[in-house]
């Protein structure tokens, strides 16, 4: 094994990620990639194994094994050619869910494929029955939006004009995700570029062994961080307030199996698969326990399919954990993905108490939002983030306002936000005593409260509305999340359920918005660390002039005397 | 004009370089910094070349950058629209990296309890919705200034880039109420749409302006008593130069002042070799800057971060620093693997073969190993080298990867160069520009020993090592020209395209930055340069592209737009021809040139170069006997052949053997790549 090759390849193979994902940021139309940064950008060897990755969007890296290998099945190395592309979302041939669209290019050295450039992002507007792509409601996959198999968009580089005319006319922003998808495909063209030259340098030969040497040793390290685990069989329960059809809770459940460096992660026992759009897809099973064991081990272990090894998971079909066709799952990328990683954390706890931490707020927001902007005169559609409160460790509180640990999205900007979309925003803020207490306290979560000015539709996917993020170790549970309506004219903020006869007050289908109407989205706060009676006076008086817990609040769960 | 003093303020040394215009003679020399009032590093400096008048004195300083980085300047009151005091705490909601649980959120420069509502509100596409509310505001600046505290108040109104006036009206108020708080508006700094990153440069610029006042005063106060000197100017993070008074109004521009000298000097060395396409590579004991100039100009840039979440938004020579240089330590991962910092040997105790007690192997003791670096000629014969303990630190990782010394030595070099090469590709790959068209300039006391390497590894084709490497910051100092850029946001699209409000804010930047200028005492020699930043509709990061014209007329305006197409197509690879196309702001820069050096050639060589012996070297390749010159001896128009090694006072250059060598007129080491049949 040829150690200083290796890290020469393997920061080369990052920057050439890295700089794809610059390309996606600066010149994608939706403020999701170029703001949100909703994407990834990844390097894949012939086998489909992920060989280098830049840091954008994690809820996409562990997916991407799945995806390619499910892109090859379909369509087999012999039929691509150089400069080719192909495009991609089904949920149901290793997609992590609708909106979620895959670019793949092959990458031809002396006429084989060796390796695929990949960039994975979420597009804002799918089609199906909402405008943003996260109807609340959804039953059936083909509610969520137009399905993508494996499909040559460009053939040895030239548009293919049929496919982008199916795809343009099923949306109903055409123009933005034109824009979109060449922004991405801009990416992997580039990712092949830079990655040939890279290859060329050193022989394919010397380069494919050179990537297998890098998975090994990275196998090597995660084997032996978990070898430091003890050994035995850690479980949790947590559960998914309700699917947005039926008001019942369904439940997911973890046992994590350690034994001698490798970890088996079975979800068996949990609930039959929701008619709502709250299932995860087998992509999302195997990301989300990727995540967790991510989250605990040396960050420092160059990521790739080598880290995956050690790695078992067990997602027992038919389950809101591996959803059968054709349920829907718009939401199992985004609610429960961080759900089954709080879970995962949550079994673990006994294991690795200082590698933990108690539930964050597990949720995106995902509020979306669509219409015909007067303005501009075209159609627009939007996707809003909420920031959780993050859970407190053995050693820190909980971040605040932070994304759901499956995403790593920036805001949109207040300023940019309103020059795109017509809402006026009218509070942008932390929500004091919304962490919960604990030795170390839950992080706050934020509130968002905005007036629109046109007509419009909104629906939501989010969750801990009803059950809150829990703390461990006697900590406390974080504060509830809500999304509150109030008609132009009237004077009481009400939930979905109340206002507009909603199943759900978290997952619901285009509510009609008229100018003056407001709504207030409130995330959900991070649970606590520990008893709040061990936390220190001077902790707790620092936080009370800070405003982040009131006085009358701290002399309640603290005894603050100050 | 007779002398003309750049100085550098360092960690550890403060750098001197002074120009007389009678003599053309440049002279160099440097004393210890004294981090806890650097004007007394300057002033010992400056008054061990007493005997002669100076007459202009530029320097570049760290005390902003302290100030901040070490989180120790002023309470900070924070001002801002109802309902959005909580931004500088929400951020942009994202963490650092991915998967490390042990993060913790990074605090902004002002505490919550400091932070205030203002009731009005102007929205992009409403102008004022809601007028400002003055009672309401007064009292808010009663309270601010019955707080004794508060040292500084930042304000920061949503959407004031807009419309400006509410600010505006507030800066007036506040500093009625509060006669001894200094008031920043986040207009005046950062007229640009992003909340977050207005409001973070904003209250930094408050945060910093007591300290940065106090320190530029007490200089002048210095330097007045000391002597007569004509003219002082602080350099800021443009590169520009500014006056003491200039400089104390908006101090945020001094945030990165120190390491723009580096970047002048370049600039210059381009001009003087015909070089347009410069990549800077300056390498110290822990850090490495790169940069580019580009077209014979400097490349700018508006996004830093003091850590991650806490932006400043100023126009600023886009430098790039990577934590790696000659005191990096080389280490073994638990897989296994070889790593080279980004701890860094320091000063203290220094890489092992410095002998005071340093264990760890660095990126310098591999050189020595490697016979790169010569141990008894180190520093100029200051300093002798301990080649048994670089020896045995390099050991102490090859063991742990069954490797000889030498092979673990050439791989330390190897990795910390690729580091580099990692650096360069910022600056260079990611913005679009080829390697093959640039030289590599190296300097800093390790970026020479390194600079064929990088070549080799980058695809940098020639390279130029300057003289005095050591003190090439400061070099750039006595080179700054002044310079002001302006920036206003215009946002329209091509299909609804006022020429004639554009015109307008094209003209009033261009007075307004010569004004500013003027207002310096800085009226002679004056560019401007203008350029529109764009993008397609609907994108969100726009694309500059530079203009000539004084106002937008029909013709200027297709030429525009076709010019857009193509800047996007060129950066991108793709354009989408047809589409509606957004200017979001227009910018100008004024600048006025201030007369340069003229250097004095170095005497001419007259017969074949002789080396000063021999030395057995280690390359990728295997060693080889290596022919060791010294710069003093070389003389205009030498050449030879690598491999080679170039020893002097402050630095060594090493030259491969694909490379070859060539002094110009001036000294200047130029290297080029040998031709293969």
């Amino acid at each position: 094994m040829d150690m200083i090759n290796m890290n020469i390849v393997e920061s080369a193979m990052i920057a050439i990620a890295r700089e794809m994902g610059i390309n996606v940021q600066k010149t994608a139309y939706s403020t999701i990639f170029s703001e949100g940064e909703d994407f990834t950008c990844a390097l894949a060897n012939r086998d489909g194994e992920l060989i280098a990755v830049a840091d954008f969007c994690p809820s996409q890296i562990g997916g991407v094994p799945l995806l390619v290998r499910s892109m090859i099945k379909e369509i087999p190395l012999s039929e691509m050619s150089e400069g080719d592309v192909v495009i991609h979302n089904d949920p149901y041939r290793g997609g992590l869910h609708t909106p979620e669209h895959t670019v793949f290019k092959p990458i031809f050295v002396e006429d084989k494929i060796v390796a695929f450039s990949v960039c994975v992002g979420h597009f804002v507007e799918v089609g199906g029955m909402v405008p943003g792509g996260f109807p609340g409601e959804a039953t059936e996959i083909f509610h969520e939006g137009l399905r993508v198999p494996p499909i040559k968009i460009i053939k040895e580089g030239k548009d293919v004009p049929e496919v982008w005319k199916m795809m343009l006319a099923n949306v109903r922003t055409p123009r933005g995700n034109y824009g979109d998808m060449r922004a991405l495909i801009s990416a992997v063209d580039l990712g092949e570029k830079r990655l040939k030259s890279l290859i060329e340098k050193y022989g394919a030969q010397t380069f494919e062994s050179t990537v297998q040497d890098l998975m090994d040793y990275s196998e090597k390290r995660m084997r032996a961080e978990l070898e430091t685990f003890k050994d035995g069989k850690y479980t949790f329960v947590d559960k998914v307030e309700d699917d947005g059809i039926e008001d019942k809770e369904y439940e997911i459940h973890i046992a994590v199996y350690v034994q001698g460096g490798e970890v088996v992660v079975d979800y068996t026992g949990s609930s039959k698969q929701a008619k709502g759009p709250i299932n995860a897809t087998l992509g999302v099973a195997w990301s989300a326990a990727f995540n967790a064991i991510l989250h605990m081990t040396d960050e420092t272990i160059p990521l790739n399919s080598g880290c995956f090894r050690p790695i078992r998971v067990i997602a027992p079909a038919g389950t809101v954990m591996n959803v059968d066709y054709p349920g829907s799952e718009v939401g199992g990328n985004t609610e429960t993905h961080p759900l089954i990683v709080s879970a995962i954390f949550g079994a673990m706890v006994d294991c690795v108490p200082d590698r933990v931490m108690a539930s964050e707020g597990t949720t995106h927001g995902c509020f979306v939002f669509g219409g015909h902007d007067e303005l501009n005169d075209e159609p627009y559609g939007g996707f809003d983030f909420s920031y959780v409160g993050y859970g407190g460790r053995s050693f820190a509180d909980g971040n605040d306002a932070t994304d759901s640990i499956n995403g790593n999205c920036a805001n949109t900007p207040m300023e940019v936000f309103e020059t795109r979309f017509p809402w006026i925003v009218e509070e942008y803020a932390l929500r004091p005593n919304s962490g919960g207490a604990g030795q170390f306290r839950g992080g706050l979560s934020n509130v968002k409260q905005m007036m629109c000015t046109g007509e419009m539709l909104v629906s939501q996917m989010t969750n801990k509305h009803k059950i809150c993020a829990w703390g461990l170790k006697n900590g406390g549970g974080g504060a509830l999340g809500a999304t509150l309506y109030k008609k132009a004219g009237g004077n009481k903020w009400e939930t979905t359920v109340e206002a507009y006869g909603k199943v759900s007050p978290s997952k619901y289908s285009n509510i009609p918005m008229n100018p003056g109407d407001r709504v207030r989205v409130l995330a959900p706060g991070g649970g606590g660390f520990g008893a709040p009676a061990d936390r220190s006076q001077e902790a707790v008086t620092e936080d009370v002039r800070e405003g982040y817990i009131s006085e009358d609040q701290a002399r309640k769960i603290y005894d603050f005397r100050g | 004009m007779t002398r003309i003093l750049g100085i550098d303020v360092g960690g550890t040394f403060t750098d001197f370089v002074s120009y007389d215009s009678k003599t053309q003679k440049l002279e160099v020399w440097k004393t210890s910094s004294t981090p806890d009032d650097p004007s007394d590093g300057i002033l010992n400096g400056m008054a061990q070349k007493s005997s002669e008048q100076v007459e202009y004195m530029r320097f570049g300083t760290t005390v902003a950058t302290n100030a901040i980085l070490e989180r120790k300047g002023s309470t900070v009151a924070f001002v801002t629209t109802q309902g959005f005091k909580d931004v500088p705490f929400i951020q942009r909601g994202k963490r650092k990296s991915h998967y490390d649980i042990t993060w913790i959120k990074s605090k902004p420069l002002v505490k919550r309890r400091d932070c205030y509502e203002i009731d009005e509100r102007i929205t992009p596409r409403e102008g004022v919705y809601k007028p400002l509310n003055e009672s309401q505001a007064r009292t808010v600046a009663k309270s601010i200034n019955s707080d004794p505290n508060i040292e500084a108040i930042a304000i920061c109104l949503l959407c004031s880039y807009v419309f400006p006036e509410h600010e505006r009206r507030l800066k007036t108020i506040f500093e009625e109420e509060c006669p001894n708080k200094p008031v920043s508006i986040s207009y005046e700094l950062l007229p640009k749409w992003k909340e977050h990153e207005r409001s973070s440069t904003t209250i930094a610029d408050a945060y910093i302006k007591p300290i940065v006042s106090q320190n530029l005063l007490r200089l002048q106060d210095r330097l007045n008593e000391a002597g007569d000197i004509k003219k002082v100017a602080v350099i800021k993070s443009n590169g520009g130069e500014t006056t003491l008074e200039g400089a104390r109004q908006y101090p945020i521009h001094l945030s990165l002042s120190g390491p723009t000298g580096g970047v002048i000097g370049a600039k210059y060395i381009a001009g003087l070799s015909g070089v347009s396409n410069l990549v800077t590579l300056d390498m110290g004991g822990t850090s490495t800057d790169v940069s580019t100039i580009v077209s014979a100009r400097e490349s700018f840039t508006t996004s830093y971060e003091i850590e991650f979440g806490v932006p400043i938004q100023i126009p600023m020579l886009d430098i790039r620093t990577m934590g790696a240089g000659g005191g990096s330590i080389a280490w073994i991962d638990k897989g296994g693997m070889l790593r080279v910092g980004p701890q860094s040997a320091g000063a203290q105790p220094g890489p092992a073969c410095y002998g005071r007690g340093g264990e760890d192997p660095t990126v310098t003791d591999a050189n020595v190993v490697l016979g790169r670096i010569n141990p008894s000629n180190f520093l100029g014969g200051e300093m002798s080298l301990d080649v048994d303990a670089a020896k045995q630190a390099i050991k102490n990782v090859a063991d742990q990867i069954e490797v000889s010394i030498d092979e673990a030595a050439i791989g330390i070099v190897q990795i910390a160069n690729n580091n580099m090469v990692g650096a360069l590709r910022m600056v260079l790959t990611e913005r679009g520009l080829d390697p093959r068209d640039f030289t590599l300039l190296a300097f800093g006391g390790a970026g020479p020993v390194h600079i064929t390497d990088v070549m080799h590894s980058a695809s940098i084709p020639s390279g130029i090592v300057p003289n005095f490497p050591g003190q090439f910051s400061a070099f750039g100092f006595i080179m700054t020209d002044a310079r002001v850029d302006l920036e206003r946001t215009a946002p329209m699209t091509s299909k609804a395209f006022n020429a004639e409000h554009a015109s307008r804010v094209l003209s009033d930047l261009v007075t307004e930055a010569k004004q500013s200028l003027s207002t310096q005492g800085y009226q002679a020699n004056l560019e401007i340069y203008r350029s529109l930043e764009m993008r397609y509709f609907g994108q969100n990061h726009e694309l500059e592209v530079a203009v000539e014209f004084d106002s937008f007329d029909e013709q200027t305006i297709l030429d525009v737009w076709q010019q857009f197409h193509s800047v996007h197509k060129t950066r991108y690879n793709f354009d989408i021809p047809g589409e509606t196309i957004e200017l979001i702001s227009i910018k100008v820069t004024a600048v006025s040139l201030t007369p340069k050096p003229n250097l004095l050639e170095i005497e001419r060589s007259s017969g074949p170069v002789i080396s000063e012996g021999t030395r057995l070297v280690r390359y990728d390749s295997g060693h080889i006997e290596t022919p060791i010159y010294s710069r003093e001896h070389l003389k205009a128009g030498d050449s030879f052949n690598g491999p080679a090694i170039i020893e002097e006072g402050a630095s060594v250059t090493i030259i491969r053997p694909e490379y070859n060598v060539k002094i110009d007129l001036y000294g200047n080491i130029l290297i080029g790549e040998i031709a293969t049949k």
